[in-house]
């Protein structure tokens, strides 16, 4: 298996288990971006974790980014914190429309060229709209910053 | 409806819509375990959910097994 899909594979079973274990039906790109944040030793996860960005941080910002979108309609997430349901250990989530729209960016940026794991985090980032951009604004990052160092790190796309 | 509150920043909006969609399926599954760990059967938390006795079978039939509840079929 060449290096990105398998790196792509692996990013994805992590990004599954993180949907699991939000109860969620579907892996979105806040999964991804948590998958690869848990990896701190890959090219990707390395520069998340330079920009402050690790798994546990990205966690806090996406539980901050959920319990500030309730509270805009008036609705306090904590209220039902007691009310947790056994998780299912045989729930398989699928791929939701973010992680389609990050693979699309991310191919259309290498221009169907083999992308690197850093194309992948980039195309995560580069989301206008969302939970991923959302967190990361309440959490004081910047994100277009972020991307710009990141593309600095990132070298031709490999054929 | 009149006192429901749409945010003024369509983001805000669209995100509490998200938000609001995740925490009814965190809620969901809370609560169907609930009633079924209580005794209740699949057609009486199917029509107090309002859907069809085969959709909430279909959705937590297995994830409650998992869990250990003693489930009833009526």
């Amino acid at each position: 298996m060449p290096g990105f899909d398998r790196y792509l594979k692996d990013v994805l079973d992590r990004a599954g288990q993180e949907a699991r274990l939000d109860g969620s039906t579907t892996v979105e790109a806040h999964h991804l971006l948590l998958a690869i944040a848990a990896d701190p030793a890959s090219s990707a996860g390395g520069a998340l974790a330079s920009a402050g960005l690790g798994r546990a941080a990205i966690r806090e910002a996406l539980d901050r980014e959920y319990a500030h979108s309730l509270s805009m309609v008036g609705v306090s997430a904590s209220a039902f914190d007691a009310a947790a349901a056994t998780p299912d250990p045989d729930r398989r989530p699928h791929p939701g429309a973010s992680v389609r729209l990050t693979l699309e960016r991310a191919l259309q940026a290498t221009a169907g060229t083999q992308p690197q794991p850093l194309h992948l985090l980039v195309a995560i980032l580069q989301a206008d709209v969302g939970t991923v951009p959302r967190a990361l604004a309440l959490a004081g990052v910047d994100r277009t910053d972020l991307v710009a160092r990141i593309q600095t790190m990132t070298g031709p796309a490999k054929h | 409806m009149s006192d429901v509150v749409v945010p003024q920043d369509p983001g805000d909006a669209l995100a509490a819509v998200a938000a609001l969609r995740r925490l009814a399926d965190q809620l969901e599954d809370a609560a169907v375990e609930q009633a079924m760990r209580a005794g209740w059967g699949w057609p009486k938390v199917a029509e107090a959910l309002g859907v069809t006795r085969q959709a909430v079978h279909k959705k937590h039939f297995k994830r409650l097994v998992a869990a250990g509840v003693t489930l009833r079929r009526r």
